[in-house]
Protein backbone atom coordinates (compact mmCIF):
# COMPACT_ATOMS: atom_id res chain seq x y z
CA UNK A 1 0.00 0.00 0.00
CA UNK A 2 1.19 3.48 -0.72
CA UNK A 3 2.50 4.99 2.52
CA UNK A 4 0.42 2.60 4.56
CA UNK A 5 -2.80 3.97 3.14
CA UNK A 6 -5.48 1.95 1.45
CA UNK A 7 -5.15 3.88 -1.75
CA UNK A 8 -4.22 3.23 -5.34
CA UNK A 9 -3.05 5.59 -8.06
CA UNK A 10 -4.00 5.70 -11.71
CA UNK A 11 -1.47 5.74 -14.50
CA UNK A 12 -2.77 6.11 -18.04
CA UNK A 13 -0.67 4.65 -20.84
CA UNK A 14 -1.55 5.90 -24.28
CA UNK A 15 -3.56 6.97 -26.32
CA UNK A 16 -1.78 5.79 -29.32
CA UNK A 17 -0.44 5.74 -32.77
CA UNK A 18 -2.31 5.79 -36.07
CA UNK A 19 -0.58 2.66 -37.33
CA UNK A 20 -3.01 0.40 -35.50
CA UNK A 21 -6.68 -0.03 -36.12
CA UNK A 22 -7.06 -0.23 -32.37
CA UNK A 23 -5.34 2.69 -30.73
CA UNK A 24 -5.44 1.97 -27.03
CA UNK A 25 -5.24 3.78 -23.74
CA UNK A 26 -4.60 1.67 -20.66
CA UNK A 27 -5.46 3.14 -17.26
CA UNK A 28 -3.37 1.25 -14.73
CA UNK A 29 -4.49 1.24 -11.10
CA UNK A 30 -1.25 0.92 -9.17
CA UNK A 31 -0.41 0.23 -5.58
CA UNK A 32 3.25 1.16 -5.34
CA UNK A 33 4.91 -0.72 -8.18
CA UNK A 34 2.17 -3.33 -8.38
CA UNK A 35 -0.67 -3.09 -10.92
CA UNK A 36 -3.97 -3.97 -9.25
CA UNK A 37 -6.44 -3.21 -11.99
CA UNK A 38 -6.59 -2.00 -15.56
CA UNK A 39 -9.12 -0.22 -17.67
CA UNK A 40 -8.64 -0.22 -21.42
CA UNK A 41 -10.05 2.52 -23.62
CA UNK A 42 -9.48 2.16 -27.36
CA UNK A 43 -10.74 4.62 -29.92
CA UNK A 44 -8.36 7.54 -29.70
CA UNK A 45 -7.99 7.48 -33.45
CA UNK A 46 -10.91 5.52 -34.79
CA UNK A 47 -10.76 6.54 -38.43
CA UNK A 48 -14.20 5.37 -39.48
CA UNK A 49 -12.73 3.26 -42.26
CA UNK A 50 -15.80 1.02 -42.35
CA UNK A 51 -18.01 4.07 -42.85
CA UNK A 52 -15.73 5.43 -45.57
CA UNK A 53 -16.13 2.17 -47.49
CA UNK A 54 -19.80 2.93 -48.07
CA UNK A 55 -18.78 5.49 -50.67
CA UNK A 56 -16.36 3.23 -52.50
CA UNK A 57 -16.61 0.20 -54.76
CA UNK A 58 -15.01 -3.09 -53.64
CA UNK A 59 -11.88 -2.54 -55.75
CA UNK A 60 -11.32 0.87 -54.17
CA UNK A 61 -11.90 -0.60 -50.72
CA UNK A 62 -9.00 -3.01 -51.28
CA UNK A 63 -6.65 -0.04 -51.03
CA UNK A 64 -8.49 1.25 -48.00
CA UNK A 65 -8.27 -2.18 -46.33
CA UNK A 66 -4.57 -2.28 -47.06
CA UNK A 67 -4.12 0.86 -45.00
CA UNK A 68 -5.73 -0.55 -41.86
CA UNK A 69 -2.33 -1.86 -40.83
CA UNK A 70 1.15 -1.28 -42.16
CA UNK A 71 2.57 -4.63 -41.12
CA UNK A 72 -0.21 -7.10 -41.86
CA UNK A 73 -1.64 -5.12 -44.77
CA UNK A 74 -1.71 -8.15 -47.03
CA UNK A 75 -3.57 -10.23 -44.44
CA UNK A 76 -6.25 -7.52 -44.30
CA UNK A 77 -6.76 -7.32 -48.04
CA UNK A 78 -6.81 -11.09 -48.43
CA UNK A 79 -9.42 -11.33 -45.71
CA UNK A 80 -11.36 -8.54 -47.40
CA UNK A 81 -11.22 -9.97 -50.92
CA UNK A 82 -12.11 -13.41 -49.60
CA UNK A 83 -15.23 -11.93 -48.03
CA UNK A 84 -16.08 -10.28 -51.36
CA UNK A 85 -15.43 -13.55 -53.20
CA UNK A 86 -17.71 -15.30 -50.71
CA UNK A 87 -20.49 -12.74 -51.21
CA UNK A 88 -20.18 -12.65 -55.01
CA UNK A 89 -19.22 -16.29 -55.62
CA UNK A 90 -16.00 -15.50 -57.48
CA UNK A 91 -13.50 -18.36 -57.88
CA UNK A 92 -9.73 -17.93 -57.49
CA UNK A 93 -7.22 -19.64 -59.81
CA UNK A 94 -4.87 -22.14 -58.13
CA UNK A 95 -1.71 -20.22 -58.90
CA UNK A 96 -3.15 -17.10 -57.27
CA UNK A 97 -4.00 -19.12 -54.15
CA UNK A 98 -0.39 -20.23 -53.89
CA UNK A 99 1.00 -16.75 -54.47
CA UNK A 100 -1.37 -15.39 -51.82
CA UNK A 101 -0.18 -18.03 -49.39
CA UNK A 102 3.48 -17.26 -50.09
CA UNK A 103 2.87 -13.55 -49.53
CA UNK A 104 0.90 -14.20 -46.34
CA UNK A 105 3.76 -16.29 -44.98
CA UNK A 106 6.41 -13.75 -46.02
CA UNK A 107 4.39 -11.18 -44.14
CA UNK A 108 4.21 -13.44 -41.11
CA UNK A 109 8.01 -13.84 -41.11
CA UNK A 110 8.37 -10.08 -41.39
CA UNK A 111 5.87 -9.42 -38.60
CA UNK A 112 7.19 -12.05 -36.18
CA UNK A 113 10.87 -11.12 -36.58
CA UNK A 114 10.02 -7.45 -36.19
CA UNK A 115 7.98 -8.17 -33.07
CA UNK A 116 10.58 -10.44 -31.49
CA UNK A 117 13.25 -7.82 -32.09
CA UNK A 118 11.14 -5.03 -30.67
CA UNK A 119 10.26 -7.14 -27.61
CA UNK A 120 13.98 -7.55 -26.92
CA UNK A 121 14.48 -3.82 -27.43
CA UNK A 122 11.72 -3.04 -24.94
CA UNK A 123 13.64 -4.59 -22.08
CA UNK A 124 17.00 -3.32 -23.23
CA UNK A 125 18.47 -6.29 -25.08
CA UNK A 126 19.70 -4.20 -27.97
CA UNK A 127 22.02 -6.83 -29.47
CA UNK A 128 19.06 -9.14 -30.11
CA UNK A 129 17.03 -6.19 -31.40
CA UNK A 130 19.73 -5.28 -33.91
CA UNK A 131 20.10 -8.90 -34.93
CA UNK A 132 16.35 -9.09 -35.49
CA UNK A 133 16.31 -5.93 -37.59
CA UNK A 134 19.22 -7.25 -39.63
CA UNK A 135 17.42 -10.53 -40.28
CA UNK A 136 14.17 -8.80 -41.18
CA UNK A 137 15.81 -6.88 -44.03
CA UNK A 138 16.04 -10.06 -46.10
CA UNK A 139 12.31 -10.71 -46.15
CA UNK A 140 11.66 -7.03 -46.86
CA UNK A 141 13.98 -7.30 -49.87
CA UNK A 142 12.06 -10.30 -51.15
CA UNK A 143 8.72 -8.53 -50.65
CA UNK A 144 10.10 -5.57 -52.55
CA UNK A 145 11.39 -7.76 -55.37
CA UNK A 146 8.03 -9.48 -55.60
CA UNK A 147 5.68 -6.51 -55.32
CA UNK A 148 7.71 -3.33 -55.70
CA UNK A 149 6.95 -2.18 -52.16
CA UNK A 150 8.27 -2.89 -48.69
CA UNK A 151 4.87 -2.29 -47.06
CA UNK A 152 1.36 -1.92 -48.56
CA UNK A 153 2.16 -4.13 -51.51
CA UNK A 154 -0.92 -3.32 -53.58
CA UNK A 155 -0.92 -6.72 -55.28
CA UNK A 156 -4.15 -8.30 -54.10
CA UNK A 157 -7.37 -8.13 -56.07
CA UNK A 158 -10.76 -9.80 -56.05
CA UNK A 159 -10.38 -13.20 -57.70
CA UNK A 160 -6.59 -13.38 -57.69
CA UNK A 161 -3.37 -11.43 -57.36
CA UNK A 162 -1.85 -8.75 -59.57
CA UNK A 163 1.79 -9.85 -59.61
CA UNK A 164 3.18 -13.18 -60.68
CA UNK A 165 6.24 -14.94 -59.33
CA UNK A 166 8.89 -14.53 -62.02
CA UNK A 167 11.95 -16.82 -62.18
CA UNK A 168 14.02 -13.95 -60.74
CA UNK A 169 11.69 -13.62 -57.75
CA UNK A 170 11.67 -17.39 -57.30
CA UNK A 171 15.47 -17.27 -57.03
CA UNK A 172 15.25 -14.46 -54.48
CA UNK A 173 12.80 -16.49 -52.38
CA UNK A 174 15.03 -19.55 -52.58
CA UNK A 175 18.02 -17.53 -51.49
CA UNK A 176 15.99 -16.07 -48.61
CA UNK A 177 15.00 -19.54 -47.42
CA UNK A 178 18.66 -20.62 -47.40
CA UNK A 179 19.62 -17.43 -45.59
CA UNK A 180 17.05 -17.87 -42.81
CA UNK A 181 17.70 -21.57 -42.40
CA UNK A 182 21.35 -20.66 -41.92
CA UNK A 183 21.09 -17.44 -39.90
CA UNK A 184 17.85 -17.46 -37.91
CA UNK A 185 19.15 -19.89 -35.29
CA UNK A 186 21.58 -17.18 -34.07
CA UNK A 187 18.65 -15.00 -33.15
CA UNK A 188 16.71 -17.94 -31.77
CA UNK A 189 19.61 -18.94 -29.50
CA UNK A 190 20.49 -15.38 -28.50
CA UNK A 191 16.90 -14.65 -27.56
CA UNK A 192 15.62 -17.87 -26.02
CA UNK A 193 18.74 -19.17 -24.23
CA UNK A 194 19.60 -15.96 -22.43
CA UNK A 195 18.87 -16.14 -18.67
CA UNK A 196 17.94 -12.45 -18.45
CA UNK A 197 15.44 -12.85 -21.29
CA UNK A 198 13.86 -15.70 -19.39
CA UNK A 199 13.81 -13.67 -16.16
CA UNK A 200 12.02 -10.81 -17.93
CA UNK A 201 9.48 -12.97 -19.74
CA UNK A 202 8.86 -16.12 -17.74
CA UNK A 203 5.66 -16.02 -15.66
CA UNK A 204 5.04 -12.37 -16.56
CA UNK A 205 1.71 -11.28 -18.06
CA UNK A 206 0.10 -14.69 -17.71
CA UNK A 207 -3.13 -15.50 -19.54
CA UNK A 208 -4.58 -18.84 -18.45
CA UNK A 209 -6.12 -21.35 -20.84
CA UNK A 210 -9.62 -20.76 -19.45
CA UNK A 211 -9.36 -16.98 -19.74
CA UNK A 212 -7.98 -17.23 -23.27
CA UNK A 213 -11.06 -19.27 -24.25
CA UNK A 214 -13.55 -17.04 -22.42
CA UNK A 215 -12.09 -13.81 -23.76
CA UNK A 216 -11.75 -15.37 -27.23
CA UNK A 217 -8.04 -14.62 -27.58
CA UNK A 218 -6.61 -15.29 -31.03
CA UNK A 219 -3.39 -16.17 -32.81
CA UNK A 220 -0.04 -16.56 -31.03
CA UNK A 221 -1.57 -15.07 -27.86
CA UNK A 222 -4.14 -17.90 -27.72
CA UNK A 223 -1.67 -20.59 -28.73
CA UNK A 224 0.79 -19.48 -26.04
CA UNK A 225 -1.98 -20.11 -23.50
CA UNK A 226 -2.26 -23.67 -24.78
CA UNK A 227 -5.21 -23.37 -27.18
CA UNK A 228 -4.56 -25.63 -30.12
CA UNK A 229 -6.11 -23.33 -32.69
CA UNK A 230 -4.92 -22.02 -36.00
CA UNK A 231 -7.28 -21.14 -38.82
CA UNK A 232 -4.75 -22.46 -41.33
CA UNK A 233 -5.33 -25.84 -39.71
CA UNK A 234 -8.92 -25.78 -38.43
CA UNK A 235 -10.38 -24.26 -41.60
CA UNK A 236 -7.85 -24.34 -44.44
CA UNK A 237 -8.12 -21.60 -47.05
CA UNK A 238 -6.11 -20.70 -50.17
CA UNK A 239 -3.18 -23.13 -50.57
CA UNK A 240 -3.39 -24.37 -46.97
CA UNK A 241 -5.93 -26.88 -48.28
CA UNK A 242 -2.98 -28.75 -49.80
CA UNK A 243 -0.58 -28.21 -46.90
CA UNK A 244 -0.41 -29.74 -43.46
CA UNK A 245 -0.03 -26.90 -40.98
CA UNK A 246 -0.01 -27.85 -37.31
CA UNK A 247 -0.67 -25.21 -34.66
CA UNK A 248 2.46 -24.43 -32.64
CA UNK A 249 1.67 -24.69 -28.94
CA UNK A 250 4.17 -24.57 -26.06
CA UNK A 251 2.93 -27.81 -24.44
CA UNK A 252 4.38 -29.73 -27.39
CA UNK A 253 7.84 -28.37 -26.53
CA UNK A 254 7.88 -27.82 -22.76
CA UNK A 255 5.22 -30.28 -21.59
CA UNK A 256 2.83 -27.51 -20.58
CA UNK A 257 1.72 -24.07 -21.67
CA UNK A 258 2.24 -21.31 -19.13
CA UNK A 259 0.63 -18.56 -21.18
CA UNK A 260 3.29 -16.02 -20.22
CA UNK A 261 5.23 -13.60 -22.38
CA UNK A 262 8.00 -16.13 -22.96
CA UNK A 263 5.50 -18.58 -24.43
CA UNK A 264 4.13 -15.86 -26.70
CA UNK A 265 7.70 -15.09 -27.76
CA UNK A 266 8.51 -18.75 -28.30
CA UNK A 267 5.38 -19.45 -30.37
CA UNK A 268 6.18 -16.57 -32.71
CA UNK A 269 9.82 -17.58 -33.11
CA UNK A 270 8.83 -21.17 -33.95
CA UNK A 271 6.23 -19.90 -36.39
CA UNK A 272 9.00 -18.27 -38.38
CA UNK A 273 10.47 -21.73 -39.00
CA UNK A 274 7.01 -23.03 -39.86
CA UNK A 275 6.47 -20.21 -42.37
CA UNK A 276 9.81 -20.98 -44.05
CA UNK A 277 8.67 -24.55 -44.52
CA UNK A 278 5.28 -23.49 -45.92
CA UNK A 279 6.93 -21.13 -48.41
CA UNK A 280 9.25 -23.91 -49.54
CA UNK A 281 6.33 -26.29 -50.08
CA UNK A 282 4.35 -23.63 -51.96
CA UNK A 283 7.31 -22.89 -54.23
CA UNK A 284 7.79 -26.60 -54.93
CA UNK A 285 4.12 -27.14 -55.70
CA UNK A 286 3.41 -23.82 -57.43
CA UNK A 287 0.82 -24.61 -60.14
CA UNK A 288 0.91 -23.03 -63.58
CA UNK A 289 -1.95 -20.99 -64.96
CA UNK A 290 -3.64 -17.60 -64.74
CA UNK A 291 -3.34 -15.43 -61.64
CA UNK A 292 -6.64 -13.59 -61.95
CA UNK A 293 -10.22 -14.69 -62.47
CA UNK A 294 -10.97 -11.49 -64.37
CA UNK A 295 -8.00 -9.32 -65.37
CA UNK A 296 -10.11 -6.42 -66.71
CA UNK A 297 -11.09 -4.15 -63.80
CA UNK A 298 -14.16 -2.73 -65.58
CA UNK A 299 -15.52 -6.23 -66.22
CA UNK A 300 -14.76 -7.27 -62.66
CA UNK A 301 -16.62 -4.22 -61.32
CA UNK A 302 -19.62 -5.24 -63.43
CA UNK A 303 -19.59 -8.71 -61.91
CA UNK A 304 -19.40 -7.16 -58.44
CA UNK A 305 -22.25 -4.78 -59.24
CA UNK A 306 -24.45 -7.77 -60.02
CA UNK A 307 -23.55 -9.58 -56.82
CA UNK A 308 -25.98 -9.72 -53.94
CA UNK A 309 -25.15 -11.16 -50.55
CA UNK A 310 -23.13 -11.14 -47.37
CA UNK A 311 -19.66 -12.64 -47.26
CA UNK A 312 -17.39 -13.50 -44.38
CA UNK A 313 -13.76 -14.41 -44.16
CA UNK A 314 -11.57 -15.29 -41.20
CA UNK A 315 -7.91 -15.86 -41.88
CA UNK A 316 -4.86 -16.38 -39.70
CA UNK A 317 -2.99 -13.06 -39.83
CA UNK A 318 0.40 -12.83 -38.06
CA UNK A 319 -1.34 -11.62 -34.88
CA UNK A 320 -4.28 -13.98 -35.12
CA UNK A 321 -7.73 -14.32 -36.61
CA UNK A 322 -8.54 -11.42 -38.92
CA UNK A 323 -12.24 -11.33 -39.78
CA UNK A 324 -13.91 -9.27 -42.48
CA UNK A 325 -17.63 -9.25 -43.26
CA UNK A 326 -19.08 -7.48 -46.25
CA UNK A 327 -22.50 -6.82 -47.79
CA UNK A 328 -22.95 -6.24 -51.50
CA UNK A 329 -26.31 -5.25 -53.00
CA UNK A 330 -27.35 -6.00 -56.54
CA UNK A 331 -27.32 -2.92 -58.72
CA UNK A 332 -25.19 -0.92 -56.32
CA UNK A 333 -21.63 -0.13 -57.19
CA UNK A 334 -20.50 0.63 -53.67
CA UNK A 335 -20.04 -1.57 -50.67
CA UNK A 336 -23.24 -1.50 -48.57
CA UNK A 337 -21.48 -2.16 -45.30
CA UNK A 338 -18.23 -3.66 -44.15
CA UNK A 339 -17.03 -4.88 -40.78
CA UNK A 340 -13.39 -5.43 -39.88
CA UNK A 341 -12.24 -7.29 -36.79
CA UNK A 342 -8.47 -7.08 -36.59
CA UNK A 343 -6.75 -9.50 -34.18
CA UNK A 344 -5.91 -6.86 -31.59
CA UNK A 345 -9.62 -6.09 -31.19
CA UNK A 346 -9.97 -9.60 -29.77
CA UNK A 347 -6.71 -9.77 -27.85
CA UNK A 348 -7.09 -6.38 -26.18
CA UNK A 349 -9.90 -7.78 -24.05
CA UNK A 350 -7.41 -10.16 -22.44
CA UNK A 351 -5.06 -7.33 -21.48
CA UNK A 352 -6.63 -6.51 -18.09
CA UNK A 353 -6.04 -10.12 -16.98
CA UNK A 354 -2.42 -10.09 -18.08
CA UNK A 355 -1.70 -6.87 -16.17
CA UNK A 356 -3.02 -7.92 -12.77
CA UNK A 357 -0.37 -8.13 -10.03
CA UNK A 358 2.45 -7.22 -12.38
CA UNK A 359 4.97 -4.41 -11.95
CA UNK A 360 4.71 -1.10 -13.81
CA UNK A 361 8.13 -1.82 -15.32
CA UNK A 362 6.62 -4.88 -17.00
CA UNK A 363 3.69 -2.93 -18.46
CA UNK A 364 5.44 -2.01 -21.73
CA UNK A 365 6.38 -5.64 -22.29
CA UNK A 366 2.88 -6.89 -21.47
CA UNK A 367 1.31 -4.38 -23.83
CA UNK A 368 3.85 -5.42 -26.42
CA UNK A 369 3.34 -9.13 -25.88
CA UNK A 370 0.10 -9.38 -27.84
CA UNK A 371 1.90 -7.55 -30.67
CA UNK A 372 0.14 -4.24 -31.05
CA UNK A 373 2.19 -1.18 -32.01
CA UNK A 374 4.84 -0.07 -29.51
CA UNK A 375 4.23 3.55 -30.47
CA UNK A 376 1.13 3.38 -28.27
CA UNK A 377 3.64 4.26 -25.55
CA UNK A 378 4.28 7.66 -27.07
CA UNK A 379 2.62 9.73 -24.32
CA UNK A 380 2.16 8.71 -20.72
CA UNK A 381 0.57 10.85 -18.04
CA UNK A 382 1.86 9.98 -14.57
CA UNK A 383 -0.18 11.24 -11.63
CA UNK A 384 2.00 11.30 -8.50
CA UNK A 385 0.98 11.04 -4.85
CA UNK A 386 0.52 14.78 -4.42
CA UNK A 387 -2.03 14.79 -7.19
CA UNK A 388 0.09 16.81 -9.58
CA UNK A 389 0.64 15.35 -12.99
CA UNK A 390 3.52 15.21 -15.40
CA UNK A 391 3.88 13.72 -18.83
CA UNK A 392 6.38 10.89 -19.12
CA UNK A 393 7.65 10.20 -22.58
CA UNK A 394 8.09 6.86 -24.26
CA UNK A 395 11.84 7.16 -23.56
CA UNK A 396 11.28 7.51 -19.82
CA UNK A 397 8.97 4.53 -19.67
CA UNK A 398 11.35 2.42 -21.69
CA UNK A 399 14.14 3.55 -19.36
CA UNK A 400 12.14 2.21 -16.40
CA UNK A 401 11.73 -1.07 -18.20
CA UNK A 402 15.44 -1.26 -19.01
CA UNK A 403 16.52 -0.29 -15.51
CA UNK A 404 14.75 -3.37 -14.26
CA UNK A 405 16.82 -5.51 -16.61
CA UNK A 406 20.01 -3.84 -15.35
CA UNK A 407 18.97 -4.54 -11.75
CA UNK A 408 18.42 -8.19 -12.61
CA UNK A 409 21.81 -8.40 -14.30
CA UNK A 410 23.60 -7.04 -11.23
CA UNK A 411 22.22 -9.76 -9.03
CA UNK B 1 -21.04 -20.56 -16.31
CA UNK B 2 -20.01 -22.84 -19.13
CA UNK B 3 -16.77 -24.74 -19.07
CA UNK B 4 -14.07 -22.72 -20.80
CA UNK B 5 -12.60 -25.45 -22.88
CA UNK B 6 -12.28 -26.18 -26.56
CA UNK B 7 -13.75 -29.49 -27.58
CA UNK B 8 -11.15 -31.74 -29.18
CA UNK B 9 -13.72 -34.01 -30.82
CA UNK B 10 -15.78 -32.42 -33.56
CA UNK B 11 -19.28 -33.27 -34.67
CA UNK B 12 -19.94 -33.39 -38.38
CA UNK B 13 -21.87 -30.71 -40.21
CA UNK B 14 -24.75 -33.16 -40.81
CA UNK B 15 -25.05 -33.93 -37.09
CA UNK B 16 -25.00 -30.24 -36.25
CA UNK B 17 -27.58 -29.41 -38.88
CA UNK B 18 -29.98 -32.20 -38.04
CA UNK B 19 -29.97 -31.47 -34.31
CA UNK B 20 -30.43 -27.77 -35.12
CA UNK B 21 -33.49 -28.54 -37.22
CA UNK B 22 -34.80 -31.03 -34.69
CA UNK B 23 -34.52 -28.61 -31.80
CA UNK B 24 -35.59 -25.38 -33.47
CA UNK B 25 -37.66 -26.41 -36.47
CA UNK B 26 -39.79 -23.45 -37.54
CA UNK B 27 -38.20 -21.05 -35.07
CA UNK B 28 -35.28 -20.53 -37.42
CA UNK B 29 -35.51 -19.56 -41.04
CA UNK B 30 -32.98 -19.38 -43.85
CA UNK B 31 -30.37 -21.89 -42.79
CA UNK B 32 -27.70 -21.54 -45.42
CA UNK B 33 -24.68 -23.85 -45.54
CA UNK B 34 -21.69 -22.66 -47.50
CA UNK B 35 -18.83 -24.99 -48.31
CA UNK B 36 -15.61 -23.00 -48.52
CA UNK B 37 -13.03 -24.32 -50.94
CA UNK B 38 -9.24 -24.38 -50.83
CA UNK B 39 -6.26 -25.91 -52.60
CA UNK B 40 -5.54 -26.86 -56.18
CA UNK B 41 -8.61 -29.08 -56.52
CA UNK B 42 -11.03 -26.53 -55.03
CA UNK B 43 -12.15 -29.09 -52.46
CA UNK B 44 -14.49 -28.05 -49.69
CA UNK B 45 -12.24 -27.58 -46.66
CA UNK B 46 -14.73 -26.25 -44.08
CA UNK B 47 -18.27 -24.91 -43.74
CA UNK B 48 -19.96 -21.68 -42.77
CA UNK B 49 -23.56 -21.93 -41.57
CA UNK B 50 -25.72 -18.81 -41.74
CA UNK B 51 -28.82 -18.94 -39.54
CA UNK B 52 -31.55 -16.29 -39.31
CA UNK B 53 -33.50 -16.34 -36.10
CA UNK B 54 -35.87 -14.24 -34.05
CA UNK B 55 -34.50 -11.94 -31.40
CA UNK B 56 -36.16 -13.94 -28.59
CA UNK B 57 -34.55 -17.20 -29.70
CA UNK B 58 -30.98 -15.92 -29.79
CA UNK B 59 -30.03 -16.90 -26.26
CA UNK B 60 -31.43 -20.39 -26.69
CA UNK B 61 -29.49 -20.77 -29.93
CA UNK B 62 -26.27 -19.71 -28.21
CA UNK B 63 -26.97 -22.25 -25.45
CA UNK B 64 -27.43 -24.80 -28.21
CA UNK B 65 -24.00 -23.89 -29.62
CA UNK B 66 -22.53 -24.40 -26.13
CA UNK B 67 -23.81 -27.98 -26.16
CA UNK B 68 -21.30 -28.70 -28.97
CA UNK B 69 -18.27 -26.62 -28.02
CA UNK B 70 -17.30 -23.27 -26.52
CA UNK B 71 -18.43 -20.96 -29.35
CA UNK B 72 -15.40 -18.79 -30.05
CA UNK B 73 -16.76 -15.35 -30.85
CA UNK B 74 -15.27 -13.43 -33.78
CA UNK B 75 -17.25 -10.23 -34.14
CA UNK B 76 -20.67 -8.76 -34.56
CA UNK B 77 -21.53 -7.04 -37.83
CA UNK B 78 -24.60 -4.98 -38.43
CA UNK B 79 -26.55 -2.52 -40.49
CA UNK B 80 -29.57 -0.25 -40.41
CA UNK B 81 -32.13 -1.94 -42.70
CA UNK B 82 -34.98 0.54 -42.44
CA UNK B 83 -37.42 -0.37 -39.67
CA UNK B 84 -34.95 -2.67 -37.94
CA UNK B 85 -31.29 -3.02 -37.13
CA UNK B 86 -29.64 -6.18 -38.42
CA UNK B 87 -27.09 -7.88 -36.19
CA UNK B 88 -24.93 -10.80 -37.27
CA UNK B 89 -23.15 -12.74 -34.53
CA UNK B 90 -20.14 -14.56 -35.95
CA UNK B 91 -19.03 -17.66 -34.02
CA UNK B 92 -16.79 -20.65 -34.57
CA UNK B 93 -17.39 -24.18 -33.35
CA UNK B 94 -14.70 -26.85 -33.16
CA UNK B 95 -11.85 -24.45 -33.82
CA UNK B 96 -9.52 -26.70 -31.81
CA UNK B 97 -10.84 -30.07 -32.92
CA UNK B 98 -8.65 -30.96 -35.86
CA UNK B 99 -7.81 -30.13 -39.42
CA UNK B 100 -10.77 -28.78 -41.38
CA UNK B 101 -13.16 -29.36 -38.48
CA UNK B 102 -14.13 -25.76 -37.76
CA UNK B 103 -17.71 -24.76 -38.50
CA UNK B 104 -18.37 -21.05 -38.79
CA UNK B 105 -21.79 -20.20 -37.38
CA UNK B 106 -23.46 -16.86 -38.06
CA UNK B 107 -26.65 -15.95 -36.20
CA UNK B 108 -28.58 -13.13 -37.87
CA UNK B 109 -31.13 -11.21 -35.87
CA UNK B 110 -33.31 -8.29 -36.86
CA UNK B 111 -33.92 -5.95 -33.93
CA UNK B 112 -36.98 -3.73 -34.49
CA UNK B 113 -36.27 -0.04 -34.07
CA UNK B 114 -39.07 0.54 -31.58
CA UNK B 115 -37.36 -1.81 -29.14
CA UNK B 116 -33.61 -1.73 -29.73
CA UNK B 117 -32.67 -3.99 -26.85
CA UNK B 118 -30.89 -7.33 -26.98
CA UNK B 119 -29.92 -9.70 -24.18
CA UNK B 120 -26.18 -9.44 -23.53
CA UNK B 121 -24.07 -12.56 -23.96
CA UNK B 122 -21.31 -11.11 -21.76
CA UNK B 123 -21.96 -13.54 -18.89
CA UNK B 124 -21.45 -16.52 -21.15
CA UNK B 125 -18.74 -15.13 -23.44
CA UNK B 126 -16.84 -12.17 -21.94
CA UNK B 127 -14.96 -11.81 -25.24
CA UNK B 128 -18.10 -10.28 -26.72
CA UNK B 129 -17.75 -7.05 -24.72
CA UNK B 130 -16.19 -4.78 -27.36
CA UNK B 131 -18.59 -5.91 -30.07
CA UNK B 132 -21.67 -5.26 -27.94
CA UNK B 133 -20.31 -1.86 -26.96
CA UNK B 134 -19.49 -1.14 -30.59
CA UNK B 135 -22.99 -2.04 -31.77
CA UNK B 136 -24.34 0.12 -28.95
CA UNK B 137 -22.46 3.22 -30.02
CA UNK B 138 -22.55 2.68 -33.79
CA UNK B 139 -26.12 1.42 -34.23
CA UNK B 140 -27.84 2.32 -30.96
CA UNK B 141 -28.71 -1.20 -29.81
CA UNK B 142 -28.48 -1.60 -26.04
CA UNK B 143 -27.55 -4.85 -24.41
CA UNK B 144 -29.33 -5.98 -21.29
CA UNK B 145 -26.82 -7.21 -18.74
CA UNK B 146 -23.68 -5.70 -20.24
CA UNK B 147 -21.89 -4.05 -17.28
CA UNK B 148 -19.97 -1.42 -19.24
CA UNK B 149 -22.03 0.32 -21.93
CA UNK B 150 -19.71 3.29 -22.38
CA UNK B 151 -18.21 4.31 -25.68
CA UNK B 152 -15.44 2.14 -26.96
CA UNK B 153 -14.25 3.46 -30.31
CA UNK B 154 -15.83 6.90 -30.57
CA UNK B 155 -14.12 9.96 -29.04
CA UNK B 156 -14.67 10.91 -25.38
CA UNK B 157 -16.72 13.99 -26.26
CA UNK B 158 -18.98 12.25 -28.77
CA UNK B 159 -22.73 12.96 -28.59
CA UNK B 160 -24.09 9.55 -27.62
CA UNK B 161 -27.39 10.20 -29.37
CA UNK B 162 -25.62 10.08 -32.72
CA UNK B 163 -25.06 6.58 -34.07
CA UNK B 164 -22.68 6.75 -37.06
CA UNK B 165 -23.83 3.59 -38.84
CA UNK B 166 -27.54 4.41 -38.76
CA UNK B 167 -29.13 5.50 -42.02
CA UNK B 168 -31.97 7.48 -40.40
CA UNK B 169 -32.14 10.74 -38.43
CA UNK B 170 -29.93 9.47 -35.64
CA UNK B 171 -27.09 8.85 -38.10
CA UNK B 172 -24.34 11.23 -39.08
CA UNK B 173 -25.08 14.70 -40.39
CA UNK B 174 -22.67 16.62 -42.66
CA UNK B 175 -21.20 18.47 -39.68
CA UNK B 176 -19.75 15.19 -38.39
CA UNK B 177 -17.91 14.42 -41.58
CA UNK B 178 -14.65 16.06 -42.44
CA UNK B 179 -13.77 15.66 -46.10
CA UNK B 180 -10.08 15.64 -46.82
CA UNK B 181 -9.35 17.53 -50.06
Amino acid sequence: MALGENKTYTIPIGPVHVGLKEPITAWLQVDGERIVDVRIRPGAIHRGIEYMARERNPIQVIYLAERICGICSFAHIISFVRAVEDAAGIPVPSRAKYIRTILLELERIHSHILWAGVACYTFGYDSAFNLGMLLREKVMDVLEAMTGNRVNYGVGTVGGVRRDITPKVADAIKEMLDYYNREFSYFYNAATEDPIVKARMRDIGVLSYEDAVRYCAVGPTARASGLRTDLRWSSPYEAYGDLEVEPIVPQDYFGKARGDIFDRFFVRVMEVYQSLEIIKKCMDGLPEGPIMHEPKPAKLLNILKDADGVGQSSIEAPRGDDTHVIRLKKGEENVTWWKVRAPTYANAMSWPIMFKNQEIADAPLIINSIDPCISCMERVLVVDEKGSSSVATKEELIKMCRDKTRRLMRR
Amino acid sequence: MHKAMLNVVAKSLEEFKSSLEKKFGDKIHNVEVRGRVAGKQDEVSFYDVWISCRKDDLEELVEFLFSFDFPIFHVMSGDDIGNAVLLNYHFSLFSGAGRGKRIGVVLSVEVPKEDLVMPSLYDKIPGIEYSEREMHEMLGVSFNGLPNQSLVFLPENWDEKVHPWRRDDSGLSPKHIRELS
